[in-house]
């Protein structure tokens, strides 16, 4: 069979293959779409291997190619899907990394604690974590007397103090989580300079005995923003692992299963910065809520996030 | 040989088939980035102008969209069904998965997070770099999603032989020497006479011929033949098959 009379005999299902990827997916009839499809990858295939013109190649691989996006098209986008994906998914792939999660915790924390009792005993080593002015500034901003407490004096709106927060915390967690792709090192190093920052700020605030406003200020919103930290983290880790130690697996298809697998993390935390940014912008920063008030909030917050990645979903 | 030099990436399907896509490389995403980004901008300054009158709360209102748009931006557009960014639309290009398919919300979130590696070290050095070593062109957040950047539109080649009579080959030629025939055939109305000798000339021990005056016009002739034109055609109608 010459090019000319393949063409003639098979163009009229080419050309009814094509009509049908013009018109809505609604309306297609599924049948007929799938055998004109069938029928379409034979003839391309025919049509490669007798080395028939590019034309008619390049036709037949442009109606498929289009088909098949048609026929594979994953369908997964939707409200109900993304509601599903944070409220089921996203505590169940949390409690599957639990490794990573436990890892990146213990390098939150541990620089945390350390460094926030060094500096409570030597309040002079804040100098060697930030400058001279940054530590005033701190210094005014858990004072008891300030007007809002955890920002400079002279910015006293809720909502830039909130659009401040979800600028720069959700782009630090994005950051956290993605440059874990070299070697986890990035994530390693978001981990220990946040603990190392944070921990210092604590200790030395303490140390002046502006414990009280420092910790009703951070006890609330804490329980999203640190939990969002390390799950960023433990999402970096993974991935850094994924490039480190791929195993049997190429570094590249490693990295893709990773990077699924914690995409939803990365999503989820976003989220909970989200909730963390509102609540420290108006509430947490707020002087006239009592410091009971506070804590009693903070403990509900707290009770509120671990039961959910403990416990969520219920087992049926 | 082709496969070495060439950006053409295939994917097979479960039918058997291979997909190909044209993967789009450094020079046109640098293009299309450019473009994002002066849209970026203009969309930041002018929301800055409107909102320089909301005061503090205004700010507030601001750094939330400069946010949204540093990082939501490119995931929205790549999102809708053109799978594309206005700068990668303006540029012909779009986001496929590596496999020939449809963009999943999953890939278009990681490729797009991914970013935040990409710019390392300055001025997106790591995705230049991967982008400028692999032949499929992909940066970090296209290798960790699964996606590929390629071209939109196809070639479509024409179907309309250069001008010449039918003829049956004076010897029996090989399926290479077919398909080159064949290929030249198809070219030949893109070169000048001149050029097209010139290419014939290679071919004329393969149809030896009396007189070497046109070997171009006899090549076209047997590619026409083999096609399967066995008749003589009017030359009006002769390039519609």
């Amino acid at each position: 069979m010459t090019p000319f009379d393949f063409q003639t005999a098979n163009q009229a299902s080419w050309n009814e293959l094509e009509g049908e990827l013009g018109r809505n997916q609604r309306d297609l009839d599924p049948d007929r779409f799938l055998a004109l499809y069938r029928l379409c990858c034979e003839h391309l295939a025919l049509a490669r291997s007798r080395s028939f013109p590019l034309h008619v190649i390049e036709r037949l691989s442009s109606i498929t190619s289009r088909a098949h996006q048609v026929i594979y098209r994953q369908s997964d986008a939707g409200f109900a899907r993304a509601a599903r994906a944070l409220l089921e998914d996203f505590p169940t792939t949390v409690r599957r990394l639990w490794t990573y999660v436990a890892a990146a915790t213990a390098l939150l924390m541990i620089p945390t604690i350390v460094i926030a009792i060094a500096t409570y005993l030597n309040p002079d080593l804040i100098l060697s974590i930030v400058d001279r002015t940054t530590a005033a500034e701190f210094e005014q901003m858990y004072s008891p007397a300030a007007q809002a407490i955890g920002r400079p004096r002279d910015i006293a709106s809720d909502w830039l103090m909130f659009g401040f927060y979800i600028k720069n915390n959700i782009g630090i967690a994005f950051q956290c989580y993605a440059t874990g792709v070299v070697f986890g090192l990035g994530s390693l190093y978001f981990l220990l300079a946040n603990g190392t920052f944070g921990g210092g700020i604590a200790g030395y605030v303490a140390s002046l005995g502006y414990g009280g406003t420092f910790f009703s200020f951070v006890a609330t919103h804490s329980a999203f923003e640190l939990t969002a930290i390390v799950l960023c983290g433990a999402g970096g880790l993974r991935i850094g692992q994924s490039v480190l130690l791929p195993g049997r697996l190429t570094r590249v298809a490693a990295l893709e299963i990773a990077a699924r697998e914690t995409s939803l993390i990365v999503f989820g935390a976003a989220v909970m910065l989200v909730i963390a940014a509102a609540i420290e912008a108006f509430w947490s920063s707020a002087p006239w809520v009592t410091p009971t008030a506070k804590y009693v909030c903070a403990g509900f917050c707290w009770t509120l996030v671990l039961c959910f990645f403990l416990r969520r979903p219920r087992a049926k | 040989m082709i496969s070495t030099i060439d950006t053409v990436i295939t994917a097979e399907t479960p039918e058997g088939i291979a997909i190909s896509m044209r993967a789009a490389g450094f020079p046109v995403r640098c293009m299309a980035f450019l473009i994002d980004a002066s849209i970026r901008y203009m969309i930041v300054s002018t929301v800055a102008a409107v909102l320089a009158v909301g005061g503090r709360v205004g700010t507030g209102v601001l750094l939330i969209i400069v946010f949204l748009i540093l990082w939501l931006y490119p995931v929205i557009f790549e999102l809708m069904p053109a799978a594309a960014t206005p700068g990668k639309r303006a540029m012909g290009i779009q986001v496929m998965m590596v496999n020939g398919l449809p963009l999943t919300p999953a890939g278009c979130l990681i490729r797009n997070l991914m970013r935040a590696v990409d710019m390392l070290p300055l001025l997106y050095g790591f995705a230049i770099v991967s982008v400028l070593m692999r032949r499929d062109a992909r940066r970090l957040g296209d290798l960790a999603a699964g996606t590929l950047v390629v071209y939109r539109d196809r070639a479509s080649p024409k179907d309309d032989f250069g001008p010449g009579e039918p003829l049956p080959p004076p010897v029996p030629l090989t399926i290479r020497q077919q398909t080159a025939i064949a290929a030249f055939g198809w070219r030949v109305t893109r070169l000048t006479p001149e050029r097209a000798e010139e290419i014939a000339v290679l071919a004329a021990d393969a149809v030896p011929s009396a007189k070497d005056s046109a070997v171009a016009a006899r090549l076209v002739g047997i590619a026409r033949w083999q096609h399967g034109q066995r008749r003589l055609i009017p030359p009006d109608s002769a390039g519609q098959t």
